[in-house]
């Protein structure tokens, strides 16, 4: 099941990639759907993010999970600060594990 | 048209490209480790990296279906996360809409986050008889070539790795690296809080929705937003 879902996604994604120069449809777009579409990666990295330091995986209940929270703050003021996946990535890991040690 | 033009515009791509590897690499090596973790097989993972082809969805379904979610929700997510790719292909269309659908399918192929970034750039700026899409096929291909070797090397690692490292929470930390740089404006931010409140919101909601439900909250705050200050 799992390659089906799979080849169907990057045939999707293939299809969306392609889709203005496929020769299918012209290469244009409505200014609303543009609009619409710059805000689609903030939204669910949004999500994904909120869920994954607000949710607790055992119960599946909103909690604050103080090092997580510490940490993705830290993230993301690192984040704000230097726009760079590896020091964001590494600020927040290094964190989780020395607030771990000490709590 | 010369060959030299060619291959000079395919090196040019190649090289404009592998700066943007810093955050590459390591992101395949995350989502390697983060295959593993979530229970998927090795091959599943490797191969995810090439049929998918595209590292935040990527992640997301592996994370959906390690919960559990429904066939069709992990499709609509991973969909909706790579919906963004209809405006860079609005974007590339005048530059390659005359070539031949051998070309048009390699490169719609190619088309991510990074290889749009910087060859629209060369689009742009190159004379219109420049042979740009050479350009787009050398950074294209290299980012590809960047992403299956390091998604190979997470698997590799990730087998190793004791799981009290809790190496999935890199999976916020890299989405946070990619978001809060670009909350500078009050669309992008009402956008960004809304969808992460309906995300907690909607934790209960059948099938694993929260994230669709989610981005349709945040796209319509954003365009909320927007719509108020254009009115003014």
């Amino acid at each position: 099941m799992i390659w089906v879902i799979m080849i169907v996604t990057g045939l999707l994604n293939f299809a969306m990639r392609i889709s203005m120069f496929s020769g299918l449809f012209q290469g244009t777009i409505a200014p609303s759907l543009r609009s619409v579409l710059r805000f689609v990666p903030i939204t669910v990295l949004s999500a994904v993010i909120a869920a994954a330091v607000f949710i607790d995986p055992a119960s599946g209940a909103v909690s604050v999970h103080f090092p997580k929270v510490l940490a993705a703050t830290l993230a993301a003021i690192v984040a704000w600060m230097t726009q760079s996946v590896i020091a964001t990535i590494a600020v927040g890991l290094a964190a989780i594990w020395i607030i771990g040690v000490l709590i | 048209m010369s060959e030299t033009r060619k291959s000079s515009e395919f090196w040019r791509g190649v090289r404009d490209q592998l700066p943007l590897q810093l955050g590459v690499v390591p992101f395949g090596l995350v989502f390697g480790v983060l295959g593993i973790a979530s229970g998927l097989s090795e091959w599943q993972t490797i191969l995810m990296s090439a049929i998918v082809f595209g590292g935040a969805s990527q992640v997301v379904f592996a994370q959906l279906w390690m919960s559990g979610a429904a066939p069709w929700v992990v499709g609509g997510s991973v969909a909706v996360i790579n919906a963004r790719h209809i405006l860079y292909s609005v974007s590339v269309a005048p530059y390659l809409s005359k070539l031949p659908v051998g070309w048009r399918i390699v490169l719609g192929y190619l088309l991510t986050d990074e290889a749009f970034a910087v060859s629209i750039h060369r689009f742009e700026e190159a004379r219109p008889d420049q042979p740009v899409h050479y350009h787009l096929l050398g950074s294209g291909l290299t980012l590809w070539v960047c992403w299956q070797v390091s998604t190979v090397l997470g698997v590799q690692i990730g087998a190793t790795l004791p799981p009290y490292l809790n190496l999935d929470f890199a999976i916020p930390l890299t989405f946070l690296a990619i978001v809060v740089p670009r909350l500078r404006h009050g669309a992008e931010i009402a956008a960004a809080l809304s969808a992460g409140l309906v995300a907690l919101a909607g934790q209960d909601l059948p099938w694993n929705l929260w994230i669709i439900v989610a981005a349709i909250a945040g796209i319509g705050a954003g365009a909320c937003v927007d719509w108020i200050r254009g009115g003014r």
